[in-house]
């Protein structure tokens, strides 16, 4: 393995790279984009959900309920049913996300404090609207009663000042406002920083579709140092990268970064080696770059958005699959990324993560080298 | 001349998933001979060149070159090989130095020699004037000297050079093959696979590839020579009815077509010559010209090649 071969390869990609506008495009814009669109759509909060009223007790205890259910704007009023086949009907056709049945009897056993009489039906094939409504619900219930019962204990002369049960006072660390979006965008930020591994995963074919990979395959450059100086300049890339994407995420979306930068940005490095190589793997599997593209998607994205725990906690995965999560750079990355965001630790937690990401860098450059063959047939 | 064989080729086979490009080559190429590869498409050709080059796995047989076995050194034969793909095969987005300074560091020239020798070469190919130009924009014969001149840059002792001249104009094709008749004389071993038989014409050796198989293997005046009796020119207005009037008289061996001209072989040529004339006037063709020539490579390639065909 030559320096000077790599070095070779390397200008070579670099100037591949700032000169040909579509590879451009792909390394340095596409993980921006991304990341814009999916911050938007994956913090989007619940709000309206459309529900349908069924009111056998037609009395004003029951209408005083409804009205304090719809009366925010988490909860809207759509209708008022007459039947239980109205209300089919109205979930059916996905008018309303929730349904509210109250039965005759409701102000009755409101006053007698026998519990109260109502069912509630949601869209299964919308889970997030109905469980939302169930639980709007359910908080609105129990304001209901007690605003109820803290009458009736009025009316006996007792006074209602120590009706709360548990007096429970929530602390969330870190992330105080317990807002998604600060969770999700380092999450996401690991994820779009590893999109370079898919440029990497062509670059192999795209020579051998040009016809150049036979030529480079005439000389004695060895295989390791052919592969390295083609990951080495989309480690570079990646970094840029790096700078350009949390400045925009704090920027942009106000995440709190309470971490090291210069932290962050070594440690993406170690990642972007790892991350880069399993492309590099990829690449030296598929002859076009029609097959790298979707091997590349099969292998690196699916399980890079689904199994690194950037929406799935790591915990809650099956056994056999706990184990494949960890061959990913991504899953030691996103911990690493949420740590410096939000938490703001230091090496001192973060070097368990940083010794399995260079493990791994090493092991996938290993494999692509054995796997890749400086021949054309 | 070296005549210390330079590469040895014995029984080399290689078989692709349905067929055998290359079946049972035996050669023997000296140092310093420049060797025509010639035959139709797919004939085995590139398969060879590129064999020799180590750029595919040989699937029996063997082969030397500079005493290095093939099979297992093929990566210590690339610092002594110069190999030229068909295609064009060097970076499109970079400019005309950084390709030559690009394959001249993976070929490992000092960097003392690297800037002399670009610009040395860049004047013998004829670049001088466009070493800022992307590769992408010359033209195609500008590309193929461009091609030669990386093939070149670590000064190699051999030249493996896959149809450099293909879909070049003539001009250029001529200058192409000064510069290796240059490289000849200074020593270089050549094998070159050609489509052209004045190419051939210009070889030391020629040998012949039909289905995989080395066929002939002779210096270009022998294989002229095989060609049995000689050969009459003819050019008519109605030039298909000539053909079909002159085929199948007595003493004529084969006819071939060159535009609108005839070569007609024939036993001899001064016996056969007015016999055709009288022919072509008795069937009232409008002949424009008839002469005895010498015959080419051209034919005498078209002829062994009918004959392989006919089994």
């Amino acid at each position: 393995m030559s320096v000077r071969h790599i070095w070779a390869v390397t200008r070579k990609e670099i100037n591949h790279i700032f000169r040909d506008r579509s590879t451009l495009i792909l390394v340095l814009f596409t993980p921006t984009l991304v990341l814009l669109l999916m911050a938007y759509a994956l913090t989007v909060e619940i709000k309206h959900v459309p529900l349908a009223v069924l009111d056998y007790d037609q009395s004003q205890a029951s209408r005083t309920f409804v009205r304090q259910i719809t009366a925010g704007q988490d909860v809207d009023l759509y209708a008022y049913a007459r039947d239980m086949d109205e209300i089919t009907s109205l979930l059916m056709r996905g008018q309303v996300k929730a349904a509210l049945v109250i039965s005759s009897g409701f102000a009755a056993d409101l006053q007698s404090m026998k519990g109260l009489p109502v069912q509630i039906i949601i869209d299964g094939t919308e889970p997030e609207s109905g469980n939302f409504a169930v639980q709007h619900i359910a908080q609105s219930a129990e304001q209901f009663v007690n605003t109820a019962l803290a009458g009736q204990l009025r009316s006996a002369g007792i006074s209602a000042q120590s009706l709360q049960p548990l007096d429970m006072r929530i602390q969330t660390w870190f992330n105080p406002d317990l807002k998604p979006r600060n969770d999700i965008i380092p999450g996401l930020i690991s994820m779009v920083l590893g999109f370079p591994a898919l440029s990497v995963a062509l670059t192999l074919a795209h020579e051998r579709e040009h016809g150049t990979l036979e030529q480079l395959l005439a000389t004695p450059i060895s295989r390791t140092g052919l592969l390295l100086g083609k990951i080495i300049p989309y480690i570079g890339v990646g970094l840029l990268n790096v700078i350009l994407i949390p400045a925009l995420a704090i920027a942009w979306f106000h995440i709190s970064f309470n971490g090291s930068f210069a932290l962050f940005f070594g440690l993406s490095a170690i990642f972007l080696f790892a991350v880069l190589s399993m492309g590099m793997v990829v690449g030296v599997l598929m002859r076009t770059q029609a097959a790298a593209l979707a091997l590349s998607f099969l292998v690196i994205f699916f399980p890079g958005f689904f199994m690194t725990g950037i929406f799935f906690p790591l915990a809650s995965m099956p056994e056999e699959m706990r184990l494949e999560s960890l061959s990913l750079p991504g899953t030691h990355y996103a911990i690493i990324t949420r740590g410096i965001f939000l938490p703001g630790v230091g090496m001192d937690v973060l070097w368990p993560y940083a010794v399995m990401l260079a493990v791994l860098g090493v092991a996938f450059t290993a494999l692509a080298a054995l796997f890749f063959r400086k021949k054309l047939g | 001349m070296d005549e210390k064989p330079c590469i040895v080729i014995h029984q080399l086979t290689r078989d692709f998933k349905k067929t055998r490009a290359v079946d049972g080559l035996d050669v023997s190429i000296p140092s310093g001979e420049l060797f025509g590869l010639v035959g139709p498409d797919g004939a085995g050709k590139t398969t060879t060149l590129r064999l020799l080059a180590g750029l595919l796995d040989i699937t029996e047989g063997e082969a030397e070159i500079l005493g290095f076995d093939l099979r297992t050194q093929a990566e210590a034969i690339k610092p002594h090989v110069g190999y030229m793909a068909q295609q064009f095969s060097l970076y499109a987005e970079l400019s005309v130095l950084e390709n030559l300074r690009f394959f001249a560091e993976l070929f490992d020239v000092p960097r003392a020699d690297l800037a002399q020798r670009a610009a040395r070469l860049l004047d013998f190919a004829g670049l001088s004037d466009f070493k800022e130009r992307r590769a992408a924009h010359l033209s195609g014969g500008m590309q193929k000297k461009l091609a030669l001149a990386c093939t070149l840059v670590h000064q190699p002792e051999i030249l493996l050079l896959d149809e450099p001249t293909t879909g070049v104009d003539p001009i250029s094709r001529r200058e192409f093959w000064d510069i290796l008749t240059e490289l000849h004389i200074q020593g270089v071993t050549i094998l070159v696979s050609t489509p052209y038989m004045d190419e051939a014409d210009r070889c030391s050796r020629v040998g012949l590839m039909f289905a995989g198989r080395l066929v002939r293997c002779d210096t270009p005046r022998r294989i002229r020579e095989t060609l049995e009796g000689e050969m009459i020119e003819v050019q008519a207005a109605d030039w298909q009815a000539a053909h079909k009037r002159i085929d199948g008289l007595p003493g004529v061996r084969e006819v071939q077509t060159y535009g609108e001209s005839l070569h007609i072989l024939v036993d001899d040529g001064q016996k056969r010559l007015p016999e055709i004339e009288r022919a072509l006037q008795e069937a009232n063709i409008d002949l424009r010209s008839i002469r005895v020539a010498p015959a080419r490579m051209e034919e005498a390639f078209i002829s062994l090649i009918r004959k392989m065909e006919a089994g």
